[in-house]
Formats: structure tokens, sequence, C-alpha cells
């Protein structure tokens, strides 16, 4: 089942999962509630527990290019919003559900040929334009995970890209930690050979 | 468990799941926030009223009404269309020879396509598996029959007529449902076994994650290590797991399906309360909504004793049977966030698209 990539300039060393957070639901409430009443500074802080998961759904998604733009886009749009949330204890799942509305909406308006709904020809494209071996291998692996089924490549990018933990990822989104940790499982395994398949065609 | 590195950082780590983190990190995430403070307040724009502006309105709008019914009949008239058949879901023959209506599965390859509208029966020597890569795989044991009723994007609907399914499923929450002949399983996020016998009974089993079981309205959850019954036209009983004791079992299936006079319920509902272990609030949460009035306050504060009811929730809600205080109270038992219930099942109260 193991692949073989090659990581050449890739280091070894243990990248961090980043627990931050995993459950501070009255801190989220009462942030939810403080950036209701006009407080900024507290949907800032919102911005700062919530980022990650807002990149990582729409980098399983959009192209890489146009994600820290859109990012920005989704908080304007859920600062607009916020008065609609019924419930503040589900900021999470409601933020998660903007995100991938706009991600899907980014297909619908801004797409003037098919180019873009190829990740992987996207992500060469853009791996062409760099001559770091490492910066290839990077958009080569990302295109491949962003090929998998879209149950498995939103928590494996917010796991593997972002750092998330699984509950964190179940925390935050809104999911259960057994929906979560079964789509990660599947989704690595599928990666794994996904990778191997991609290695042994380029050999 | 081998993935704990996957999941959560922790246990022996996976050398090609941190290489992937080394690789994939440089997409990670690192822009400041924007200075939200800056944002002007959006405020609707507010236009001047014309009559002119009023009459287009109307006009535009008695177009749209037109079109927007228009469009309904024709949602509600058309044939099934391409989507709402869907992928077809792959068989694969584990034993003996199942069938797919009245062909055997694959009698060379051992596979085959089972699709809306289509029946997979195994017989008492047979077993299959089915699998819809979006959606989950299911191991199908002997002497069951299966349909596949629905296979449209995002809502995967199966009929388990009788017969013994084993599902993994890693479709979202809300998803995926199993219809059986006394009650809906709507997918959580879970691993389950569901068994329904010549007669309509079922049961449910979850492993992993955790089932929503309904019926006209009438609704359990069963997370992990926990079991729901059903019977035909009472729906879904009372979830309860296994290692509760044998006296505690046998006085919750009488309570659900027996036919039992006042007193009689009274002494069933008294073994459940003396019975009942902290873990076995799941049980005694689900009974608040089943049991009388008279009943209830009692049910209250031995439930009350074993998980006691979070801020906010008070006992006079509780026994008006205040809708968010019982949902706040299920989520403070740990077994699951019931808001994935209130967000996905609706979506499934709509009838079945009729059978072809």
């Amino acid at each position: 089942m193991g692949y073989t990539i090659d990581f050449r300039s890739a280091g070894m060393e243990r990248q961090a999962v980043t627990a931050w957070g995993v459950t501070e639901p009255r801190d989220d409430d009462s942030l939810v509630s403080a950036a209701r009443e006009g407080d900024r500074a507290a949907f800032g802080r919102l911005y700062d527990r919530y980022a990650r998961m807002v990149h990582g759904i729409l980098l399983s998604r959009v192209p890489p290019r146009e994600v820290d733009d859109l990012v920005q886009e989704v908080f304007l749009l859920a600062l607009r919003q916020l008065h609609a949330l019924r419930d503040i204890s589900r900021f999470g799942a409601w933020l998660a559900t903007i995100t991938r509305n706009r991600a899907n909406d980014y297909f619908r308006r801004a797409i003037p040929d098919g180019k873009l709904t190829e990740p992987v020809s996207e992500n060469q494209a853009e791996s062409r334009t760099s001559n770091h071996a490492a910066e290839q291998e990077a958009a080569m692996i990302l295109a491949v995970v962003r090929d998998l089924p879209e149950p498995y490549r939103e928590p494996l990018i917010l796991r593997l890209v972002e750092g998330m933990t699984g509950p964190e990822i179940a925390a935050r989104t809104g999911l259960t930690h057994g929906s979560v940790r079964v789509n990660l499982c599947r989704g690595m395994q599928m990666l794994r050979e996904k990778l191997g398949e991609t290695v042994r065609g380029a050999s | 468990m081998k993935d704990d590195y996957l999941w959560d950082g922790s246990g022996e780590p996976d050398p090609q799941v941190q290489k992937l983190e080394t690789v994939l990190g440089r997409y990670r995430h690192n822009q400041p926030a924007p200075a939200f403070d800056q944002v002007a307040e959006i405020r609707p724009v507010k236009r001047p009223w014309r009559f002119l502006n009023l009459r287009l309105s109307m006009q535009l709008g008695a177009v749209a009404a037109c079109l927007v019914v228009s469009v309904a009949l024709y949602f509600y008239l058309r044939p099934p269309t391409v989507d709402d058949r869907g992928p077809s879901w792959e068989v694969a023959r584990l034993a003996g020879a199942p069938r797919i209506g009245l062909k055997a599965v694959g009698a060379n390859a051992g596979t085959g396509k089972l699709s809306v509208g289509q029946t997979l029966v195994t017989d008492s020597s047979s077993r299959a598996n089915i699998t819809l890569n979006e959606t989950g795989t299911i191991d199908v044991d002997a002497g069951s029959r299966i349909r596949v009723v629905q296979s449209g994007r995002g809502r995967k609907r199966l009929s388990l007529e009788r017969g013994t399914i084993h599902a993994t499923i890693w479709a979202p929450p809300g998803e995926f449902v199993v219809d059986t002949p006394s009650a809906v399983a709507v997918d959580l996020g879970c691993v389950y076994t569901l068994q329904v016998d010549d007669s309509g009974v079922g049961l449910l089993r979850t492993t992993l994650g955790w089932v929503g079981f309904k019926l006209n309205g009438h609704e359990s959850f069963i997370p992990a290590g926990a079991v729901c019954a059903t019977r035909p036209k009472i729906g879904p009983g009372t979830p309860y797991f296994e290692d509760a004791s044998a006296s505690f079992r046998e006085a919750l299936s009488r309570f659900d399906f027996g036919v039992n006079t006042p007193a009689e319920r009274n002494a069933l509902l008294g073994i459940l309360l003396v019975d009942a272990r902290k873990k076995d609030a799941l049980t005694l949460w689900h009974l608040l909504s089943r049991v009388s009035d008279v009943e209830r306050p009692g049910l209250y504060d031995r439930l009350a004793a074993l998980a006691p009811p979070p801020a906010g929730v008070t006992r006079e809600g509780i026994l008006r049977l205040d809708r968010q205080m019982l949902d706040s109270w299920w989520n403070a038992l740990g077994f699951g966030d019931v808001f994935v219930w209130r967000t996905f099942e609706h979506n499934w109260s709509d009838p079945p698209p009729k059978a072809k």
C-alpha cells in the first residue's frame, strides 16, 4: 500500500499538528454575540479561529491562487449576514456552508472556459512557473488530493494542509467525530493508492 | 489505533502522513485578518417610491409567479431524470449466487451494477457487497432483499425489505438513508448493522458514529454501542446500550412494544429508573418525550441525577417538552450533536420517489 515518492527537498521534520482550541464553545458564542452587536475586534478573533477551516474548504474546491481572496470574501459575507444566523452556537457549521456555497459560486460565475475545472492541469500549469522541485511536488500531490471524491478531500486538506486535528475539524465544521474519522481514514487510504499509481505512471 | 496520528497527531507518527504534512504545509493559510473595523456597515439601500416602479414591479412579479408555477409543475410532473437515477452501486459477490432481479451477479466476474429500481437478492447461502464510491460500502448478508430507491446527487436511498446489512458510510451526514418496513435509518456519519425480519421487525446496532431512526415524526438517536428495535406500525423503540442489565432491557422492550395496563407500565418504568446507569441517560432522555405527563417528573428527576441538565435547561421546560431544552440536554450527554440531525434529517421528510 505504501508509495515511494521522492520528496527531495521536503524536510522530514515533523510539522506539528496545531491543535488550537478545539472546543471553546462559550468563547466562540460570546465572540459571535459580540460580533453581532458590531464588535469588529470580536469578529477578527473569529477570523483567527476559523480562517484555516475556510481556507481548507476553499482549497479543496477552487484553484489555489484564488483561495486567499475568497477567504476574505467569505468572511466579509459572513460579517454582513451574521444577523441571519439563528443559532450562534452553530457558527462554524454555518460558516462552512457559506464557504462551500461561495466555492460553488466561483465556478458558476468566474470560469470563462473549462480549464479551471481541471485541477490537475491548473496546478501543473501553476507549478510550471516555478523551478523549485518541492513546489512542483506539492502541486502534484495537492492535485491528487483534489481529485479524490468530495467527502475525502475536504477533511484531508484540513488535516494535511491546515494542520487541524480530526477533533478540531469535527468541532469547527459541525460534523460528527465518526464521520470525520471514517472520511480521513478512507481518504488517506485512497490517497496512498493514487499517489502510488501516479509514481508508477511517471516511472 | 493505527490511525491515531492521522486523527489527532497522537500515537506512533505515520511517516507518510508526516511527509504529506511537510510537503503540503506550504499551502497552509497564513494571511492576517483583514481590517474588519474599517468595513462599512451594510444597510439595504432605500429606493424612492414611485408609482411607475410599483406598476412595473407588479407586472414583473406576475410574470415571475407564472414562471415559478410553470417550473414547479414541470419538476412535479416530469419523469425521473438521469440525475434522480444517479450512479449505480457496484455489486460484488461474496458467497453463493446473489441475484439482481432474476439475473445472477456476474456469473463469471462476480460483479454487477445495481441501479435505481433494481433489487439485490441473496438466498440462504449467498452474500454480496455493494459499494458506491461517493457514499459508502455495504455487506449484504444471506437471506436479504435490498432495493435502490434513489441515487441522485446528495440523496442516496435504499430499501431493506428483509435481511441484514452492515453499512460503512462516508457520505456527509444525512445524505444516505435506508427505509425498512418499520422505520427509516438516517446515516449521521457511521458504521452500523441493520436487520429486518420477515414480519418487518427491525434492529439497528451502531458501531461508530451515530444513526437517526425515525417514523412519522417518532425519532430515536442511536450512538455507537447502542441498539434500537423497531416494530411495524409503531416505529422505532427506545435506544439502549447493549451492556445494560437484562432486567433493564426486558423492561424497555415491554415498555416500548407491549400492551400494558397503567399499573404494569408504572412498574416497568420503575425498573428502568432503578436499573439505569449513568450511560443509560441515553435511554432515559428518549423516554422523556414518550411517557405521560404524570410519569415525566419522576423520569426527569432520575435523569437529572444521572446526568445533570446543562445551564439554561429547566425542570419546567423539560416537563412541557421544550424542544430547544431537550436538544440542549441531548448535546450535553455527549452522544452526538443534535444540530446535525435537525439540519439534515428534514431532507428526508419527503416521501421517496415512486418505484417504477
